[in-house]
Order: C-alpha cells, then sequence, then structure tokens
C-alpha cells in the first residue's frame, strides 16, 4: 500500500520536484553572470562622457574587470562574453550602420564641453573675486604664522652638527653654507641698497601699501668673529662653531618697544658646564627694533633678517651635546610641544678633535 | 565585514600598518597617523559589520515550528492491547485509535470510522470540516477519504486506522522538507545593492591602481604612492551607506508594521515594492473567511444581501409574507447559538457555537429580525433531527408563537434536490401552489445559478401539522418518525459563500493599476475560485475564460481561439499534466489566471514558473500546505490571525490583520522607498569626488592636501548620515501606484545617469566649491593659489622651517601643518555647505522643489540642523584635538561655498525643468536617474 500511496504520488511530489530544484540553481548561476556582465556594462558605459584623456583609464578598468571574471568564471563561457565585450566596444568606436566614429558620444561630447566649459568660466569669475579681495602686499590674517620661528644656519639637512676639527672635509660645507647665506649681508652691498637706521626704534615707513619701503642695513661686520671675514672658516677650524639664528619674517610683526627680543643657549639635556662659553654677536644677543617691522616681499624688497651669531668658543669635545637656543622677550612664546622651532631650536654639537 | 566595501577598507588598513611599518624601520621617530588611520579603517569595518549583523540577525528555523505540533501521545494496539505511547514511537504498520479532539500521530489508512469529520485546512487550505471513512475515493491521496493526515486535527467522531507513514515521510514531513529545501534567494534590493557596490568598489580600484601608476611614474616613492591608494580609497568608498541603507529600511519596515504590515528582514520592504506578480491566497486573504447568506431565492426571484463585514445594508424587499416562513425556519431550525456574554460585541463578530453555515444563518437572522433565541423561545422547540450526511438534512418540531394556533410547526433545511423531493407544494407570494413542472424548472434554474456562482445552496421547507391528527399532548419520536417527512411546503433557497473581504476589490483595482498581476492561487473548487475571482476583480468582469467563450457560443471548448480569452481557470488536474513550457505559455499569455484544487507542490511550480518570466513574486498564504511556496516566493505573505507557525516562518511577511489590501500600502511603501534609496545613493555618491579631486590635485599638481583622509571620514560617518536617512521620509513625487513595477534587470537602482549625474556634475561642482574654499583660505594666510603649485615637497619637509610664502614670511613645519589642518577644514565646511544644497536638491528627481514643498519633510531640517551642529561641533569643539585634524574656522569661510551651493540648486532645477518639459528626449533620457 505503500508503494501505492508513493508512486501516485510521483508526479506532484518532490521527487519530480527535486529535478526543478537542480534546473532552477542552474538558471540562477546564468542569471547571476548576466547581472555581473551588466555591472560591467554600465560601469564601463558610465565613465563613457569622460573626456578622451580618461579613454585609456577606460580601457585599464575594463582590462582588470575583465581579469577578475576569468578568475570568478568558474567555467562559464569566458570566450564568448569576451567577444561581446569587443563587438560593444568597437561599435562605440566605430558606429557601422551611421558610419561615424565615436557618433554615439559626439553630442554628448559638446554638452559636457560647454558644461565644463562653464563651470570653468564660474570657477576663473570666484578666483578672479578672490584675487580682487586680496592684498598683494599684506596678508590679510597672520594669526597661523605667529609666534615667529626660529631657524640656524648652516643649515644641510640635520641639526647634528657632527664634525672633526682636524678633517676639513668634515665641516667645510659648513663653512660654504654661511659663506653662501651671507652674501646677501655683505658691508658694500648693504650699504649700497639699504639704509642705515637709528637703532632702538621701529623703523616705521608710512605710506600707501604698494609703495616701496626701505630696509635697514644688517652688515656682515656686526658678526664679528662669525662674520667669515677674519676668521673664513667661521671658528670650524679650531672646534669653535659659528652657527647663525635668525627669526622667521612675520609681516607686520613688532617686538615690545624698547624689550628687543634676545636669544640665549644653554644645554638643553645633561650638564650645564659643557657649555662653557658662548659669545653672542652683535654682543645685545638681540634682533634690533629698527629691523621690524617687515613691510612683505614685494614692498619690502631687499629687507635683510637680522641674525644673531652664537660663537661657541668653549665646548665639550668628543660628546654630543644637544643645546637649545630660545628667542627671549614679550609676545615671544618658546614652550610650544608640537612645535619645535617657534621660538627655540635644538641642535647638537658633537665636535671631536 | 567581508566582500565588497570591507575588503577595499581591510586592504587600507593593512596598507596604512605596512606604510607604518616601513616608516619605522627607517625612522624611528615616524608619526603615527597610520597607525591611527588604519586602526579607524578597522574600526569602521567592524562598526559597520557588527551593525549590519544586528540588523539582519534573524531566526528562520521552520523546522522548530513543525515539530512543535508533533503529537504527545498516541493510542496504539499492540501485542493485542492498546496502550498509549509516544507518538515518535510508531512505526508503519501500527494500529491506532484517533477520538474527536485528538491529532492525527502519523499518515494512517483509515480501517474504521464513525461519524469522523477532519480539519485539514493547515494541509489543504479547505476550511470545512472532511469526513473521513474507509472507502477509496480518489487516486491523489490527498483527495481520497481513507487517509487520515499526520498533524491534522480529527474534530467529531472516532477513527482507527493503520499508520502508513511517519516523520519525514508523512506528506506534512514532506511539505516542511520542501520548504527548508527552497534556498533562500538574493533578495532584489541585495542584488541591487552589490551591483552598487561592484560599480563603486571597481571606479575605487581603478583609479586606485591608475594613480599608483601615475604616482609612481612622477617619481613619488611607493611609500607615498601607497598612502595616496589608502586616500583614495577611502574617498572613493561611502562608508556609511550601507548603514544608512539597512537603517532606511528598517524605518520603513517599522512604519509598515504600523499599516499592519509585519516584516521580517528589512530587505523585503523593497522587494514587496518591485513585486510583479501576487500569488494569492483566497480563503482568508480575499475572504472573509466565514461563510456568510449571499443570495435567497423565494417568489421565484433571487434576492441579493448584503456580504460586506457588518451585514448593515438588508436591501431586499421583506414585506413578502413567503419571507415571514422563510425567516421563521431560518431562525428556528439552527442549533447554533452565541456564547454568553457578549451583550456589548456587534453581532457580526460574536463568538457562536455551531458550524460554519449554521453560524452564517444565525448571524443573518439576527441582523435582520433581532433577537434570535427570543423568538426561539416563543417557539418553543419540541424536537429535532440534527443534520447528517446520510440524511443530509435537519428537521425540528416547534410550537407556534400564536397562543391561538395550536399546530406545530415542522421546519426542515438541507441540500435544496432532497428538499424538493419531500415537497409537494411551494409558497408563493404568501400562499401555497401546488409544485409543477415549470415551479421546479424555476427552482432548477435558481439552484444551477447560485451554484454557479460557487455558492452553498440550502433549501428550506415547512408544514403547519394539522391539529388533530398531532394534538399537543402528541409525543414525537426520533427513532420511529412518527410524523410526516413528505408533501411538505417548500418555501424557499438560500445561498452562502465566504465572502469576499469589503477592502478587496478595490486592492486589486490598485494592483492592476500598479501593473501587479494578480493570480489566485486556491486549493478549494474552480467554481467558488472563480466566483471569488469575478466578485474580486482578479478576473474582471468583461473578460472571459475559454470555457466562457465556448458557453456563450455554444461550440467546443477545443474549437475557441485560445487568444479571445484573457482570463483562464486552471485546476491542479490539469497543471499536473503540463510541462513547464506550457505552465510559462498561459503565464505569459493570460492576464487574468485562478489556479483552483492546487497541492502545496503545484504551487511551488506556479510561483517557479511565474519566476520564470523574470518577475518578482509574492505569494499570500497561510496554511503549512503553502509554505514551501512561502519560502520559494520573492516575498513571502503570511497571515497573522489565520496563518500557522509554519506559515508565518517560512514568510517574509506578516499581514497582522489579515487584509490583502495591506499589501497594496506595503507594495506602495515599498516603491518609495526604492525611489527614495535612489535619492540617498545619489546624494551620497556626489561627495565622493569632492573627496576623490583632492588627492588626485594633491598627487599631479603638487598642492599641500587640501583635505585628509580623517576628514573624509568624518564627512562620511559623521555629518552625511542623518541627511541621508533624512531622505527616506521624502514623499513621493507623483503617484508611484500608477506606474509599472520596475523590471528588477533593467531598472536599477543605480544606474548610468545616477552615476553620472551625481558624479560628472553635481559632484564636481562640489569640488569646485569645496577648492574655492581652500585656496581662499590658504590666500588670506599668505600662500596664494600659484604659490602651492608643487609645493608639496618643501610644504611636508620636517627640516623646512622656513618656508616662505608668497609676502616673504616664514613658516615652520608645524605652523603649516596647521594651516594644512585649518585647509582640510576648510574643505570640509565646504562640502558640508554644498552636502546641504545637494540634499535639498536631491528630495526630487523630477518636480521642481518648490512642487514637492520644501517643508513638507521636516526631517530634511533635521538632518541639515545635524550636518550643521555636528560641523561647528567639530570645528569649534574638538578643533583643539589633534588627531582629529580639525581647527577652529574664521566664520566668513562658512559662508564662501554658500554661491557655489545657490549654483548647484539653480542647475538641478534647470535639470528638472527641462526634463518635465521635454519628457523623452536626450535630455530626459541622460539626466533623469
Amino acid at each position: 500500500m505503500r508503494r501505492q500511496l508513493r508512486s501516485r504520488r510521483t508526479p506532484s511530489f518532490p521527487y519530480s520536484y527535486r529535478y526543478r530544484l537542480d534546473d532552477q540553481d542552474e538558471l540562477n548561476q546564468n542569471y547571476l553572470a548576466d547581472e555581473e556582465e551588466e555591472a560591467e556594462e554600465e560601469a564601463r558605459v558610465m565613465v563613457v562622457p569622460k573626456s578622451e584623456e580618461e579613454e585609456e583609464e577606460n580601457e585599464k578598468e575594463e582590462e582588470e574587470e575583465e581579469k577578475k571574471e576569468e578568475e570568478e568564471g568558474q567555467g562559464q563561457p569566458t570566450g564568448n562574453a569576451w567577444w561581446q565585450k569587443l563587438q560593444i566596444m568597437s561599435e562605440y568606436l566605430w558606429d557601422p550602420e551611421r558610419r561615424m566614429f565615436l557618433a554615439r558620444t559626439g553630442l554628448i561630447l559638446l554638452i559636457y564641453f560647454f558644461f565644463y566649459a562653464s563651470l570653468a568660466a564660474v570657477i576663473t569669475l570666484c578666483m578672479y573675486t578672490l584675487f580682487l579681495t586680496i592684498s598683494p602686499y599684506i596678508p590679510t590674517f597672520t594669526e597661523r604664522v605667529k609666534p615667529p620661528g626660529v631657524m640656524i644656519r648652516p643649515f644641510a639637512h640635520s641639526l647634528n652638527f657632527n664634525f672633526n676639527v682636524s678633517e676639513p672635509e668634515t665641516w667645510q660645507h659648513y663653512v660654504i653654507s654661511l659663506n653662501g647665506f651671507l652674501q646677501g649681508y655683505n658691508d658694500s652691498l648693504q650699504e649700497e641698497m639699504n639704509v642705515d637706521c637709528p637703532p632702538g626704534q621701529y623703523f616705521i615707513q608710512d605710506g600707501d601699501e604698494d609703495e616701496d619701503k626701505k630696509a635697514c642695513q644688517f652688515k656682515r661686520s656686526f658678526l664679528k668673529n662669525c662674520s667669515g671675514l677674519e676668521d673664513p672658516t667661521f671658528g670650524y677650524s679650531t672646534g669653535q662653531p659659528c652657527i647663525l639664528l635668525k627669526m622667521n619674517r612675520i609681516v607686520g610683526f613688532r617686538p615690545e618697544l624698547g624689550d628687543p627680543v634676545k636669544v640665549s643657549c644653554k644645554v638643553q639635556r645633561g650638564d650645564e658646564n659643557d657649555i662653557r662659553s658662548i659669545r653672542y654677536y652683535p654682543e645685545s644677543a638681540s634682533f634690533d627694533l629698527r629691523y621690524y617691522p617687515y613691510y612683505g616681499k614685494l614692498t619690502h624688497v631687499n629687507y635683510t633678517s637680522p641674525l644673531v651669531a652664537m660663537h661657541f668658543t668653549d665646548v665639550v669635545k668628543n660628546q654630543a651635546v644637544p643645546v637649545q637656543c630660545q628667542l627671549k622677550g614679550k609676545g615671544i612664546i618658546n614652550d610650544v610641544i608640537n612645535d619645535r622651532f617657534v621660538g627655540r631650536v635644538i641642535f647638537t654639537l658633537n665636535i671631536e678633535t | 565585514m567581508v566582500g565588497g566595501f570591507s575588503i577595499l577598507l581591510w586592504v587600507g588598513a593593512f596598507l596604512c600598518w605596512i606604510a607604518y611599518g616601513i616608516q619605522y624601520s627607517s625612522d624611528k621617530s615616524a608619526s603615527l597617523n597610520n597607525v591611527y588611520l588604519g586602526s579607524v579603517l578597522v574600526l569602521v569595518v567592524i562598526l559597520t559589520g557588527i551593525f549590519a549583523y544586528y540588523q539582519e540577525a534573524k531566526s528562520t528555523n521552520i523546522m522548530s515550528s513543525f515539530n512543535k505540533m508533533i503529537p504527545q501521545q498516541a493510542l496504539v494496539i499492540r501485542d493485542s492491547e492498546k496502550k498509549t505511547i509516544p507518538a515518535e514511537q510508531l512505526v508503519v504498520g501500527d494500529i491506532v485509535e484517533v477520538k474527536g479532539g485528538d491529532q492525527i500521530p502519523a499518515d494512517i489508512r483509515v480501517l474504521s470510522s464513525q461519524g469522523c469529520r477532519v480539519d485539514n485546512s493547515s494541509l489543504t487550505g479547505e476550511s470545512e470540516p472532511q469526513p473521513r471513512s474507509s472507502e477509496f475515493t480518489h487516486e491523489n491521496p490527498l483527495e481520497t477519504k481513507n487517509i487520515c493526515f499526520y498533524s491534522t486535527t480529527c474534530l467529531e467522531g472516532t477513527v482507527t486506522g493503520m499508520v502508513i507513514n511517519t516523520g519525514d515521510r508523512t506528506i506534512i514531513g514532506h511539505i516542511a522538507s520542501l520548504a527548508s529545501g527552497v534556498g533562500n534567494e538574493k533578495t532584489p534590493i541585495a542584488i541591487e545593492i552589490e551591483h552598487f557596490v561592484h560599480i563603486v568598489a571597481g571606479v575605487a580600484v581603478s583609479i586606485g591602481i591608475l594613480f599608483f601608476i601615475i604616482a609612481v611614474s612622477l617619481k613619488y616613492r611607493v611609500l607615498d604612492s601607497v598612502i595616496f591608494l589608502i586616500g583614495i580609497i577611502v574617498a572613493n568608498v561611502p562608508e556609511g551607506l550601507l548603514a544608512t541603507v539597512t537603517v532606511t529600511l528598517s524605518l520603513t519596515a517599522k512604519r509598515m508594521a504600523k499599516k499592519n504590515c509585519l516584516v521580517k528582514s528589512p530587505e523585503a520592504v523593497e522587494t514587496l515594492g518591485s513585486t510583479s506578480i501576487i500569488c494569492s491566497d483566497k480563503t482568508g486573504t480575499l475572504t472573509q473567511n466565514r461563510m456568510t447568506v449571499a443570495h435567497l431565492w423565494f417568489d421565484n426571484q433571487i434576492f441579493v444581501a448584503d456580504t460586506s463585514e457588518d451585514h448593515s445594508n438588508q436591501v431586499f424587499d421583506q414585506s413578502s409574507s413567503t419571507w415571514a416562513s422563510l425567516s421563521k425556519i431560518i431562525t428556528l431550525c439552527n442549533r447554533a447559538e452565541f456564547k454568553p456574554g457578549q451583550e456589548n460585541v456587534p453581532i457580526m463578530k460574536k463568538a457562536v457555537i455551531g458550524d460554519a453555515s449554521e453560524t452564517a444563518l444565525l448571524k443573518f437572522s439576527e441582523v435582520i429580525l433581532g433577537d434570535v433565541m427570543e423568538i426561539r423561545k416563543r417557539n418553543r422547540k419540541v424536537v429535532e433531527i440534527p443534520f447528517n450526511s446520510t440524511n443530509k438534512f435537519q428537521l425540528s418540531i416547534h410550537e407556534t408563537d400564536d397562543p391561538h394556533d395550536k399546530r406545530f410547526l415542522m421546519v426542515m433545511k438541507g441540500a435544496p434536490e432532497r428538499i424538493l423531493e419531500k415537497c409537494s407544494t411551494i409558497m408563493i407570494n404568501g400562499e401555497e401552489h401546488p409544485l409543477d413542472k415549470s415551479t421546479a424548472k424555476a427552482f432548477h434554474t435558481a439552484y444551477m445559478e447560485l451554484g454557479g456562482l460557487g455558492e452553498r445552496v440550502l433549501g428550506f421547507c415547512h408544514l403547519y401539522l394539522p391539529a388533530d391528527e398531532f394534538p399537543e399532548t402528541y409525543s414525537f419520536d426520533i427513532d420511529a418518525m412518527n410524523f410526516p417527512t413528505s408533501n411538505l411546503c417548500f418555501v424557499g433557497l438560500l445561498s452562502m459563500i465566504d465572502p469576499p473581504r469589503s477592502t478587496v476589490p478595490d486592492a486589486v483595482t490598485k494592483c492592476r493599476s500598479a501593473g501587479i498581476k494578480v493570480i489566485m492561487v486556491t486549493g478549494d473548487h474552480p467554481i467558488t475560485a472563480k466566483a471569488i475571482a469575478k466578485s474580486v476583480g482578479i478576473i474582471s468582469a468583461n473578460s472571459e475564460t475559454v470555457e466562457d467563450i465556448a458557453h456563450r457560443l455554444n461550440i467546443p471548448v477545443e474549437q475557441v481561439h485560445q487568444r479571445d480569452a484573457k482570463a483562464a481557470v486552471v485546476t491542479g488536474m490539469e497543471l499536473k499534466d503540463m510541462s513547464s513550457e506550457q505552465l510559462d505559455e498561459i503565464l505569459a499569455n493570460y492576464q487574468e489566471i485562478v489556479f483552483a484544487r492546487t497541492s502545496p507542490q503545484q504551487k511551488l511550480i506556479i510561483v517557479e514558473g511565474c519566476q520564470r518570466q523574470d518577475a518578482v513574486v509574492a505569494v499570500t498564504g497561510d496554511g503549512v500546505n503553502d509554505s514551501p511556496a512561502l519560502k520559494k516566493a520573492d516575498i513571502g505573505i503570511a497571515m497573522g490571525i489565520a496563518g500557522s507557525d509554519a506559515a508565518k516562518n517560512a514568510a517574509d511577511m506578516v499581514l497582522l490583520d489579515d487584509n490583502f489590501a495591506s499589501i497594496v500600502t506595503g507594495v506602495e511603501e515599498g516603491r518609495l522607498i526604492f525611489d527614495n534609496l535612489k535619492k540617498t545613493i545619489a546624494y551620497t555618491l556626489t561627495k565622493n569626488i569632492a573627496e576623490l579631486c583632492p588627492f588626485l590635485i594633491y598627487i599631479i599638481a603638487g598642492l599641500p592636501l587640501p583635505i585628509g583622509t580623517i576628514t573624509i571620514l568624518f564627512i562620511d560617518l559623521g555629518t552625511d548620515i542623518i541627511p541621508s536617512i533624512a531622505l527616506a521620509y521624502e514623499k513621493a513625487e507623483s503617484d508611484i501606484m500608477n506606474r509599472k513595477p520596475r523590471h528588477k534587470k533593467k531598472d536599477r537602482l543605480v544606474n548610468e545617469q545616477l552615476a553620472v549625474y551625481s558624479y560628472l556634475h553635481i559632484g564636481l561642482m562640489q569640488a569646485l566649491g569645496a577648492f574655492l574654499l581652500y585656496f581662499t583660505v590658504y590666500a588670506q594666510e599668505g600662500f596664494l593659489p600659484h604659490t602651492l603649485i608643487n609645493l608639496r615637497v618643501e610644504w611636508e619637509s620636517d627640516n623646512v622651517n622656513d618656508l616662505e610664502d608668497h609676502y616673504g614670511q616664514e613658516w615652520t613645519r608645524y605652523q603649516r601643518e596647521y594651516l594644512e589642518w585649518t585647509g582640510y577644514t576648510a574643505f570640509f565646511v565646504g562640502i558640508l555647505v554644498q552636502q546641504i544644497a545637494d540634499l535639498i536638491i536631491r528630495k526630487t528627481r523630477r518636480n521642481s522643489i518648490f512642487q514637492q514643498g520644501l517643508f513638507r519633510n521636516k526631517v530634511i531640517w533635521v538632518g541639515i540642523a545635524s550636518q550643521i551642529v555636528i560641523g561647528l561641533i567639530l570645528s569649534y569643539g574638538l578643533g583643539s584635538i589633534t588627531a582629529l585634524n580639525f581647527t577652529m574656522l574664521r566664520a566668513q569661510y562658512w559662508f564662501v561655498a554658500v554661491p557655489h551651493a545657490i549654483l548647484i540648486w539653480v542647475y538641478d532645477e534647470v535639470r528638472k525643468l527641462f526634463i518635465r518639459l521635454y519628457p523623452g528626449s536626450w535630455w530626459d533620457k541622460n539626466m533623469y536617474y
């Protein structure tokens, strides 16, 4: 009886149904494959309206995706898909019905050309307006560049001064660098270009902002022993190196009146006696007020940043000495944690004999 | 957490760590930025993964609900004695006894039965109790009367049978294995999302690799090029989008739950929207699932009764005295009673003790005549013979309520032909007329007509017993039948049907206009099925089946031209002999199809057939028999009240009120969410270009980096999230129920137009606006645009601490970096401001924003507010946390990009205007997404 029941059930019950399920699975696979192809087609068509330059990119993209598909292919007729894709591609490039090259996209390209041209016009207009609102002489805001940073010379990609006094090739590049840097401070040049203004007070030049401004002299000879005039090796040959310190230029920056910014150096970490003496030039170890304010590159053409030279006349030899030189004065900050160059500079001296 | 965007982000994270490793090995003080970035990327992947898992987590253990149905004990005859054993221990060949109220413990072949009736509704969909006896009546095991099925209930009587199948080999076990064997297929929206991920990932990877190659050939270090690659990937991948889509769908699911559609997985919401064929069960879904009086025939006339849910509007002529007699019979010859304690319940909702047709009659008379119990009390019942299947009538004898009339009234109802046999007269207009041939013919015509409507017809007759023969003290004896049962007076016919729900015809019309084909699939009889199909509009009034045409033209069915018929009624027997091609042909050629007498497997075949037509198929059902089809369907809809647990488990959606009309609401919501998801995706994709361009410009023109990777993540996962969800609340632009369902292979979620318009139009405009802001910030700080070009190497060098700007000012590295972060913030603000415009334009795809109403969707404004607030917090609140790369931005910079935002709005309005002005034009085809 059971058999009877089952045999009757056969036409409508799961045994035949299972076949259907299998068929269905296959169908699904094909369907998914279609899906992928379509996705690619769309992805490709999608980028079509880009300019011709980017067409190469399209092709590359396509190649990649095709490769991907080949890997995922699972024995599907990939050859066929390839062929179809080639056909579509060639039809896109050459439309045989209308016998036109890039016919389908001609109009699109034209419209996009106008669209982008007008966008370009808009951005040009915007930039033009931007330039109208910006003075070429004075920056609109200076809060990001304040307080001033500090930099030293010679600088050769590193703040470690390692040299051997008896081997000139280890310090020669410092000398060359300093010499080069100081060319602009030559006394003759300074006297010719710049004016000798009274010390101890701001050198304020009223007048329109587009007027050319005069600059105060900072002569190389102010640096005395570190000027390289008497000792062309800046003390490196004797193990008493000169290092020049320069405060970053900031338009409109004025140190406190009567209280010029001073420089002072000391051992940053370790025995304070590692540096037994430093000489500063100019002797005041300060940046004179007459060099401020700065009026900007365009009008303050010959402005030369004031310098303070540190002459490390007696430093412990044959060991690395970390040195920190700080600016001191009102309006100067020298203890920003993140920025080790604002108001201070740290370098190491390692002089070997 | 794997696949799609996640893979890309994992790759990005690992590249970050590798880059840091290389940096660290060459320079111990390398910055930890790359480590942070890698960790953030991994965090993003894991969080979105967990989120998706949380949303998707659902239990679909169907078998467990089948387990619940296993009867605990079975009474079995073994070793010549009756034993009670757990049903699992039954084996084939056991003899079991089942009595009324028990569940059948296995598939059994009936050996003997006493008045046994079983409830097969969960298996076959037949709502009436089925008698069971030992006769073999049909080839099909489901239709023969001598097999009781496992898990069905024996309602009354007792049955003894032999076990022929147990456990999984039972019919119900087969269905269970069918249901669990049907694979879970990807929902249409999942396919769409995958397609979208393919596109975006393809663009990201190819642009990334292209620029990697460009960067290497521009003599960048490979390490730097790798970092560019990471940036490009991060900029291109919409990290927050998948989470947004999930949230959007769940929000809609919640909204639908309020409208009585409980959706199990959010994705099903959209599936419902793309539905193109609904295979609907009849009983309970289209109909009210209760017998109701539909027609009456007396005085040679057919009257229509109100079959709406409350019966309030009975308009037929009640003045005839025939009606008075008929109503008396209806009231008295009825054993059904209202359950006590329901005085305040509306009549139609009162619970009744009694079978379906008696209940129908009771409620019918209660509505028309008032208190039935009172009438019955006045006409005291003397004796009665209840209905049984052998005599096919029910009879009772009453005293009359007229105190002067001492006669007894005998009332009788039953199968019309049996009743007519017992009658010799017929009552017309209150007078008895002899039953001649013409009246008999009229009776037959009416009977055929009502039967043809698929209704169950009952005949009613009465007889006043002469007082002299039957005095008041006469004792009636049922067994001896000491009273006449022939030569009665025929009063009328009354037909009953399970009527359609009043909301269904309207809902079916709506489905029609929405381009959705409604197919009825039922286990019920073809005539009933067709009648209901006609009354709800599944077969429309003016369409005919092949059989109808044959009948009308009086020609054989074979000669009818197949194409003339719009509708088809296909029975399970016909379906059994069909190949799948023939089925496809039927499904493709007929607009209006009814499948009747179908088995669960055939339902499955029908669903598969529909799916072969590339249709998205919704199936409704309530019984266990429906569960395989529910599972197979793209979206299975179970009935919440009438539905069995198995059906609810197999379904993706449960209609809490069992109302077909709720499906229409669901379809509307589903279509709306598809449209709105398009908007969301378009909105999200737009800013990708604005995020991507900075990297490309950075690589090619050597500008300081305009926007950092972390900042991009803050846009993708911060400011943009709420606005993109807000688009889900957008109202429909036009009547979405008047267009065809989307073709699942042609109408994609992300199509070419959407991508092109988002990337190459709005995206580019946005990038320009953001760059303007970036240049403004740099220029006002001293770096005019032309000084920025090819500044990258010096700018990023840690050793250059006196970099000159346009004004001759000198910048330390950290000051520059801080400025760079200000640039990031500015670019961020630029994108943010323009995304507000983008959000507004995305409210509509075709209509003007002003047609749609700028303020109708309040959530959009919440989104905009959230954008601004998050932006302000990031810039001003968290500006001091260096790892986030945000700085305080001057207030005026917030307004630099506003003209661009307005430009975007205007441009999009122009686009929409042209689309509306020139439908079908080149512009419409290319610019409408």
